[in-house]
């Protein structure tokens, strides 16, 4: 047990030495992130002009609803990792993995996990700089119940990100290119994973549907918990479908992988 | 030297080269089509909660977001790809290539592809936008017809030329990484109505970004006819920025040094 988590450590502090190189990468994309939260700002604040509250919300809790979800796309949202899954496949950079006692989604994971730490701390410096603007219209209490159950949330909201990721870039073993699937996944997600608007303001029927697809618990389902948009129920009951969804996933890279290992040829020496 | 029939020319490679790859053509067309989906959506949902956005209803926001994604489609079918390349022939030194043509550089490496899929969601998008306007019951006349597709080419130039300015950047700047999400974040305030910006907001994507004014005045053409004041906003805003653009370039261009052995 030690020596797996030295081994999956090592690549952990690998991928941290790596993604420092891209701290200006990250500050670059957060701070072009911080634009998005003014396209928010101005948007849902014309939209609550005409009414105090949008589905028993106030402008000032569906902005905090949106700085959550900007703090969590940082802390546990995928970037690129499908990408980066998918060139190691074709450039035949997995064939060192076929060979070493290495388990290739661990040492991924421990590098998306290295990954996020990098860019969790690059987000405080625009969070810095957006929160003194915005103090006056954030609404984020301490209720701790909800911090409580938030912290197995988001861990699960990374997994099932990196693991959805991961998947996408195991498609490579059937096709050249992947970023056509990536792309439209990414506008399922957007909608899906409540980044465009909370959920709870999708009509009853399609808040139900989406609440038992995996997109739901990537982004949306941490935010609701810690801004109030769901009751201590509605948190157990979503944590139970998160780890149901957390499970499948997984079993879907392993298939996928196991699939795809005997569609691959490694070629040189 | 006509620049029509080297434009013809690269069309039809383009078309030809599509039609080799039609699964891409699918897949490509159906990505932009869901990403529009992704903005009516938007709107449909907003407006189940609210009667109103800044003054505008649901149908005039609808007519003003087709007309932002039918711009954003055109500026994609035509000179997209071909920028993206330009900024990686300067970084990589291979656009020797465009500069050993006989004809302006710019021209030839912005036009040198077409991509059909995004001409073909710019006809969704218009006809996003003619649904807004059967929905609100508007009788444009020939001429507001005219106008608004004389603005659409004044927006196009100014989305254009924001493009170029950022690509030539290359040209001082070893990498233009991240501008393609910039991008697409400086356009998402043109599918915003301008009475919604207020304070410093509106001075920079109003008055000094014209993001706005270039979606908002095709826009208010069609919903309320000739308005001279956007018109003369949107024709020097798109003879400004192309301008601008010009310079960049061609002040960058200077200082690109050829990488081949």
């Amino acid at each position: 047990m030690r020596a797996t988590l030295n081994k999956y450590g090592h690549a952990f502090l690998l991928g941290l030495q790596s993604n420092l190189i891209y701290r200006w990468t990250f500050g670059v994309r957060s701070a072009f992130s911080l634009c998005n939260l003014a396209v928010v700002f101005i948007l849902w604040g014309a939209a609550f002009a005409g009414s105090p509250t949008i589905n028993g919300f106030t402008f000032h809790e569906t902005l905090t609803y949106f700085v959550v979800l900007f703090a969590l796309q940082f802390l546990v949202g995928a970037f690129n990792e499908d990408y980066q899954v998918s060139e190691e496949i074709r450039n035949g950079l997995i064939n060192q993995f076929l060979l070493k006692p290495i388990n290739y989604y661990a040492y991924r994971l421990s590098i998306f996990a290295s990954a996020r730490v990098v860019s969790g701390a690059i987000v405080l410096i625009p969070l810095a700089i957006a929160i003194p603007v915005l103090r006056h219209s954030l609404t984020l209490h301490f209720v701790p119940w909800r911090w409580l159950l938030a912290i197995p949330a988001t861990a699960m909201a990374g997994a099932i990100q990196f693991t959805l990721a991961y998947c996408f870039g195991l498609l490579t073993f059937w096709f050249l290119e992947i970023q056509g699937f990536v792309i439209l996944s990414m506008a399922v997600e957007t909608i899906l994973g409540g980044q465009m608007f909370p959920l709870d303001l999708l009509p009853h029927r399609l808040y139900q549907v989406a609440e038992v697809l995996p997109f739901y618990y990537q982004m949306y389902f941490p935010a609701a918990i810690l801004t109030g948009r769901i009751d201590h129920l509605g948190a157990l009951r979503g944590l139970l479908i998160q780890a149901v969804w957390v499970g499948l996933l997984l079993s879907l890279g392993y298939l996928l992988w196991r699939r795809g290992l005997r569609r691959y040829t490694a070629v040189g020496g | 030297m006509n620049y029509l029939q080297i434009w013809l020319a690269g069309a039809r490679y383009s078309l030809i080269r599509t039609m080799m790859f039609r699964g891409d053509l699918l897949v490509w067309s159906l990505v932009e089509l869901f990403w529009m989906g992704v903005n009516l959506l938007l709107i449909a949902v907003i407006y189940q909660h609210t009667s109103s956005i800044a003054g505008w209803t649901a149908y005039e926001m609808t007519l003003l977001v087709g007309t932002a994604l039918l711009i954003q489609r055109l500026l994609m079918g035509f000179f997209w790809t071909n920028l993206f390349e330009m900024a990686r022939n300067i970084r990589d030194g291979t656009f020797d290539f465009f500069l050993a043509q006989p004809g302006q550089p710019l021209f030839m490496a912005s036009t040198r592809k077409l991509d059909p899929d995004g001409l073909l969601n710019s006809f969704v998008a218009l006809g996003v936008v003619i649904y807004a306007a059967r929905q609100l019951h508007l009788h444009p006349s020939v001429l507001d017809l005219l106008l608004y597709a004389g603005l659409i080419v004044a927006g196009l130039a100014v989305h254009y030329s924001i493009l170029v300015i950022s690509m030539s950047l290359t040209f001082w700047l070893s990498s233009a990484q991240g501008i393609e999400s910039s991008y697409f974040t400086l356009s998402e305030f043109g599918r915003l109505p301008r009475e919604a910006f207020r304070g410093v907001a509106r001075l920079i994507f109003v008055w000094i970004l014209p993001v706005v004014v270039v979606s908002n005045g095709p826009a208010r053409t069609l919903l309320h006819g000739f308005q001279v004041g956007w018109v003369i906003w949107a024709l020097a805003a798109a003879a400004v920025w192309v301008s601008l653009a010009l310079l960049v370039f061609h002040r960058g261009l200077k200082r690109y040094s050829s990488a081949s052995s």
